[in-house]
């Protein structure tokens, strides 16, 4: 029938919100709540999942102004043209390495816990590789693919940690609230490792037929990340205490492999989790990698965007390949996270939206909301 | 130009002034046709003369074995040879009216038509229609009198049933047109005809119900139907792979069905089926990956039964695909995920087999096909034997051997027994393929790569489309509502509405049930029943 491969639904949106930001760094995430915020860690992360999502409010009002239209076509309105694709080009090269960081990021998670001896190399390349297939489909694939494996994901999930809860030590979170401001000041630079990926949205509501529904979906995606990260927190904190779980660097994955099912026919979970974790880390890569091939085809005005996939495969898979290990990893992770993420993130959207608010571009009022 | 010139131009352009015109002379229209059908000695031609002076020409033509002769003899040429006789002779009269009081007045025929052009008569001579000539008239008469030898209405033998009707589709499209028809008695539910195939014409049928399914739907089916240009349609899977969005997937996204209360049902929800002579196969777009999982029964038999026999189907259809890799994945790269014991007693039935899981997995896999191939060719009185031969010697054997593990011959029985009980065949072997794929995966990749096989089959799903419809239809573009006819199957009064974004006029049913009054007395609760009935 009309091939129209360009609109997704809300409820499509909330899923693409949620297994963009939600991406292997959730093994780390309860290392560095520990590390920054403490015990209250979790208290922190509540918080800044609230803050992140009048951020996304932002985004969407930002979105509103111009309907039918994503990120890379206004932003040449708004800031002129060359500079515009200028910028665009910017967001790309960033969001590549993102995306090499995550691909290799999991690619060592992988290598410690599943696939001792088998070369980078080779974990690197099938995953993308599949995810070059994903892409070539366009934005509604890239759109059904987070809806559907949404619940092949979570629900295993959960029902996973279930099994360990009782052999949680809730004290561990005692005492709450104390040197809340001090904690809070040294989680905030952190805030772009869980939360980086909301400014995605950009691209994806322009794609909504009513750019003005996207807050409803928007903000339940954002509550599901913040309470599943808050969940996260809490069960880290309280099964290592504070200070045991800045010792691993996936304190996660240590106690997921601790849990014992009594009468399962299976007798260490992690490697099935880990497997399941592939999936978040192929959809944060497929959404991503739509935007990076997306923003391209907008720079150089070409009709489709499906070709710019293989070529760009190569580079993110060179990128992922530089750091010699883990630890140089999250060396360069620490340092793009706290600046270049915190730019694109937050300076770059704000400072659009005031652009566009003081020059009075596209649709002031959202009339039916 | 010649008459073969004539003719080639007329199928090239489709233009009706090459056609080639009928004539006033019986001769030579008769000699035309003649010249048209050269060689084709199943025609029949049958000259005669009528009246009481014999001297009005007469000719009818037809194909041997097409048509019903009885109906030819006794109701055409008897009525005209003897009783033509009986008319007194008003020569001049009988002349200038010859044509209507044929057409009209003597010929007990209900289906009758007149044509002018000699393609159309010889069509209708190939069709199983006998054509008739007058001396003196450039019209010439068609009668109905198809009538050939046709397998009868039997049971489907691809989608048996417990609980169901039991008729199933045959060669003949006007049996098949009319087991639908007879199954929806709405004049809403229509029927569009047309030919396809430039030299088998084959009789297609369109049918949906107008105010059920989206016009743009039905307006598709038919766009995409007329622009096939080919020589011969055989079967509906022509149609298919001709129509469909998709004809690189592995993933049939047109669903072929024999029976005749599926293609209702279909119709119902505002879907669009294409009948096809000369195969009991019809096909019903758009079809989704969860419409594969259906049988027909399901919405027959209660529905608790019919929910658990679904997950059963969903679950027999994860295990077809996944379980060897998840073995080979499992035992040669992640034994940890297992308890000990159950990795000991692994290892121990592994102990001498000289192949990794891999290899010891695709052995096995391939036999397997190969027995499923050889058992569907052979005739059935021989394909007990086949049976005899992979079960015992080869499964057996392989064991005594040392070359497959007992375990392995056990993987392998689940995944075939697990493929066979996915309704669709097409589906199942859809399944089969990617289980191969997914044996490498793993084989290479431990369970990362089994994972990557099944998102890059998710992939594929996602891309599909049948008909403008998403293939994982209601698991992705979610509307909660459309998950009652899923992996469950709730019951009938519960599915008020119809598929969102498929039917037009939603409402399928207003009330839901009959108000039953839960009375002691035998005599109230009959009462009660039969004023329900009566609303």
């Amino acid at each position: 029938m009309i091939r129209n491969n360009d609109h997704i639904s809300p409820y499509q949106l909330a899923m693409i919100i949620i297994m963009t930001v939600i991406g292997v760094g959730v093994f780390n995430l309860v290392h560095i709540v520990a590390k920054h915020g403490g015990n209250d860690g979790w208290l922190i992360m509540l918080a800044l999942g609230i803050v992140h999502i009048l951020l996304a409010f932002l985004l969407i009002k930002l979105s509103c102004r111009f309907p039918g239209k994503t990120f890379p076509e206004y932003i040449q309105e708004i800031i002129g043209v060359i500079p515009g694709k200028l910028l665009v080009l910017a967001i790309s090269a960033y969001i590549m390495m993102n995306l090499a960081y995550e691909v290799r990021e999991f690619t060592e998670v992988a290598k410690m816990f599943l696939l001792p001896r088998t070369p980078t190399e080779v974990i690197i390349f099938a995953l993308i590789l599949v995810c070059v297939y994903v892409v070539r489909g366009g934005v509604e694939s890239v759109a059904r693919i987070a809806e559907i494996t949404f619940p092949i994901l979570f629900i295993p999930f959960f029902l996973v940690l279930i099994p360990g809860l009782p052999g949680l030590d809730m004290t561990n979170l005692l005492p709450v609230g104390s040197d809340l401001g001090v904690k809070f000041q040294r989680m905030i630079p952190h805030a772009p490792h869980a939360f980086r990926g909301i400014e995605y949205i950009l691209f994806f509501i322009g794609f909504m037929e009513r750019p003005q529904r996207a807050f409803k979906p928007v903000a339940w995606g954002l509550i599901f990340v913040t309470f599943f990260y808050v969940l996260i927190s809490i069960i880290g904190l309280s099964a290592f205490g504070a200070k045991a779980a800045t010792k691993a660097i996936w304190p996660l994955l240590i106690y997921i492999r601790n849990i014992n099912v009594p009468g399962l026919f299976l007798e260490r979970l992690d490697g099935i989790i880990l497997s399941l974790w592939v999936i978040t880390v192929f959809t944060t890569i497929v959404t991503g990698f739509f935007i990076v091939t997306y923003s391209l085809s907008k720079v150089f005005n070409t009709q489709e965007q499906k070709q710019f996939a293989l070529p760009l495969m190569i580079f993110i898979y060179y990128l992922a390949l530089q750091p010699a290990g883990l630890a140089e990893l999250y060396k360069w992770g620490d340092w793009t996270f706290k600046y270049i993420s915190s730019i694109f993130m937050y300076v770059i959207p704000i400072a659009a939206f005031a652009i566009a608010a003081l020059r009075g571009l596209g649709v002031k009022k959202d009339e039916d909301f | 130009m010649g008459l073969f010139t004539r003719r080639k131009m007329a199928e090239k352009t489709k233009d009706e002034s090459y056609k080639i015109q009928s004539t006033t002379s019986l001769d030579e229209n008769l000699e035309k046709i003649k010249l048209l059908l050269t060689d084709c000695e199943d025609v029949i031609y049958k000259e005669f003369r009528v009246g009481v002076e014999q001297n009005l020409k007469f000719a009818v033509i037809f194909t041997d074995g097409l048509v019903n002769k009885e109906f030819i003899n006794d109701s055409i040429l008897a009525d005209l040879m003897y009783h033509a006789r009986e008319i007194p002779p008003e020569a001049p009269v009988l002349k200038d009216e010859l044509f209507k009081l044929v057409r009209y007045g003597s010929i007990p025929s209900p289906e009758m038509k007149e044509i002018t052009s000699l393609d159309d008569a010889v069509m209708a001579i190939l069709t199983g229609d006998t054509v008739m000539l007058i001396d003196g008239t450039a019209n010439i008469i068609v009668v109905g009198t198809k009538g050939w030898p046709a397998r009868g209405v039997s049971e489907p033998s691809t989608e048996g049933v417990i609980r169901g009707p039991r008729e199933g589709f045959t060669e003949t499209y006007r049996f098949n047109s009319a087991l639908v028809r007879r199954r929806i008695r709405d004049p809403r539910l229509k029927l569009n005809q047309m030919q396809i195939g430039r030299r088998s014409v084959t009789d297609i049928g369109i049918m949906y119900i107008e105010d059920i399914a989206q016009p743009e739907l039905v307006e598709e089916v038919k766009r995409r139907l007329k622009t096939i240009d080919i020589d011969a349609i055989l079967d509906s899977g022509y149609i298919e792979e001709l129509i469909e969005d998709n004809p690189y997937s592995i993933f049939p996204t047109i669903k072929a069905t024999e029976r005749p209360d599926k293609v209702a049902a279909a119709l119902f929800q505002g879907k669009v089926a294409i009948l096809v002579d000369n195969t009991p196969f019809a096909l019903i777009v758009p079809a989704t990956f969860n419409a594969f999982f259906h049988a027909a029964e399901d919405h027959y038999i209660r529905w608790i039964p019919a929910t658990i026999l679904r997950m059963i189907r969903f679950i027999a259809g994860t295990l077809s695909l996944i379980t060897p890799a998840l073995y080979i994945a499992v035992t040669s790269y992640h034994p940890g995920i297992l308890p000990t014991e159950l990795v000991l007693s692994i290892a121990a039935a592994r102990d001498g087999v000289p192949f990794p899981a891999v290899i010891e997995a695709l052995i096995l896999e391939i036999t397997f096909e190969l027995l499923r191939e050889a058992g569907v060719r052979l005739p059935a009185i021989i394909g007990g034997v086949i049976g005899i031969v992979g079960g015992l010697v080869i499964g057996q054997a392989a064991v005594e051997a040392g070359i497959v593990s007992p375990i392995m011959v056990i993987i392998v029985a689940v995944t075939a027994i697990s493929s066979f009980s996915i309704p669709d065949y097409g589906f199942s072997t859809a399944f089969r393929l990617f289980r191969f794929l997914l044996i490498l995966a793993s084989g290479f990749l431990g369970l990362y790569g089994m994972v990557l096989g099944l998102l890059l089959m998710l992939g594929h799903l996602v891309r599909l489309k049948s008909f403008g419809t998403p293939y994982l239809t209601p698991f992705v573009a979610f509307a909660a509502s459309d998950l009652k006819d899923t992996i469950v199957r709730l019951p009938i009064f519960m599915m008020r509405d119809r598929p969102v974004g498929l039917a037009k006029d939603k409402i399928r049913m207003k009330n839901n049930r009959p108000e039953i009054k839960q009375t002691s007395g035998d005599k109230e609760k009959g009462k009660g029943e039969e004023n329900h009935d009566k609303k």
